[in-house]
């Protein structure tokens, strides 16, 4: 059962997170919060004491929502693995550079010297990569891609998915998030490196 | 005020360079780095604001010479094309996996918000090394050692394939350093893949 503390907390993250969405880390203080939320600013600051921390903790539960509700995809048209590894690309890619995603990661890469958040985002981005490399391993498996280690084509998967946009996202070398179209033809470009790379041999 | 000049502007980048050289960036101090070149506190910080600014000048002038020339050897009349990849790869990712070169990037993303030291990065560095490697594999795509297809997305794609390994848990932390034998099993790797994605069939 959540104790009457847990609740508050949820309350705080759930209330935070629609702020941070709509008005931006740097748009967002604490006060902003704190009359969103109710109680008292030293209420909040004992659940969360930095602005960052509860940022953090805010963007890994979207992740892990995200998570849970876009591997489905992986899984429904898997008869079809091109039109899935596209969907899915570009759905992904979408999340990553959405402007809350890039904040988060920048934040985390700012403090990767100092604190361990880093490694608990990796852990997360790990367990999603591990879902697409048993995908791939499934795609292996029945001939449909090459053989080949599945965690090292996950990699590379992600790693072609982002190489156009998240570079310049989290230099703020570009302002906003991309839209549908431009998203789309990145992951396309990418899925398709992809799947020329690892069709199986003929 | 005193007028700044781009000779001692320079004179700075070297002395913080030394400095940082010798004791590291956490442990460097502006007064240290103005002892070394003598004149006042606010002279320094006239040309340098901060710690960090001239931090990223020091390594962003060092890294990105050093990563540009690496790209400009790339030899497109090279016989064998993976041979000549692996080679850049390897160097490449030398300078670029750097503990120096690692801090200089997590700066940049992390002060993109505040300066434009995130843009210069992205304009002075990230993208002459694009273009020089998109400009080697036009011509080698062009003399059929590989498909025709766009040239700037096959170099983002290269560049992107090198760092798939490294990139995340370098930049969040998980790992602070990488050997060169795990480096070099990377850049093999990438290789592989590039071209399987790239080669005519």
């Amino acid at each position: 059962m959540m104790s009457k503390n847990d609740g508050k907390r949820q309350a705080i993250l759930e209330r935070a997170y629609q702020l941070f969405r709509v008005q931006g880390f740097d748009g967002t203080s604490m006060t902003d919060i704190t009359a969103r939320v109710g109680g008292s600013k030293s209420t909040l600051y004992s659940h969360f004491p930095s602005k960052e921390g509860l940022f953090v903790e805010c963007m890994m539960a979207a992740l892990e929502n995200y998570m849970s509700d876009t591997l489905k995809h992986l899984d429904a048209t898997e008869a079809d693995p091109e039109l899935a590894l596209r969907n899915f690309g570009a759905s992904v890619l979408a999340f990553i550079c959405s402007s809350e995603q890039v904040e988060v990661r920048r934040l985390m890469i700012a403090e990767a010297a100092r604190s361990r958040t880093g490694k608990l985002f990796f852990d997360k981005i790990t367990a999603l990569r591990s879902q697409v490399s048993s995908f791939l391993s499934r795609c292996m498996a029945s001939g449909m891609l090459r053989r080949d280690d599945p965690d090292l084509a996950a990699d590379q998967f992600g790693a072609l998915l982002e190489a156009e946009m998240l570079e310049p996202l989290l230099l703020h070398v570009r302002e906003g998030a991309p839209d549908e179209e431009e998203i789309a033809r990145a992951a396309r470009r990418a899925v398709a490196a992809f799947l020329r790379a690892y069709a199986p041999a003929r | 005020m005193k007028t700044k000049t781009a000779s001692k502007r320079q004179a700075i980048i070297k002395a913080a360079a030394e400095v940082f050289r010798e004791v590291g960036f956490e442990r460097a101090s502006m007064s240290d780095i103005r002892e070394r070149i003598g004149g006042s506190k606010a002279t320094l910080y006239n040309y340098f604001p901060s710690k960090e600014k001239l931090f990223f000048e020091v390594m962003h002038q060092a890294k990105e010479g050093e990563l540009q020339a690496i790209a400009g050897e790339l030899n497109t009349e090279a016989d064998d094309l993976k041979r000549e990849l692996v080679r850049f790869g390897q160097k490449f990712m030398t300078v670029l996996y750097s503990a120096d070169a690692i801090a200089v990037r997590r700066l940049a993303i992390a002060e993109s918000r505040h300066s434009d030291i995130g843009k210069l990065s992205f304009e002075q560095a990230t993208v002459p090394i694009e273009k020089q490697v998109a400009e080697f594999l036009r011509k080698v795509m062009k003399r059929g050692a590989l498909r025709l297809a766009d040239p700037k997305i096959a170099a983002i794609h290269f560049l992107s394939l090198l760092e798939s390994e490294l990139l995340q848990r370098v930049l969040l932390g998980v790992i602070d350093t990488v050997k060169p034998e795990a480096l070099s099993g990377c850049v093999r790797r990438a290789v592989d893949v590039f071209l399987c994605g790239y080669e005519r069939r």
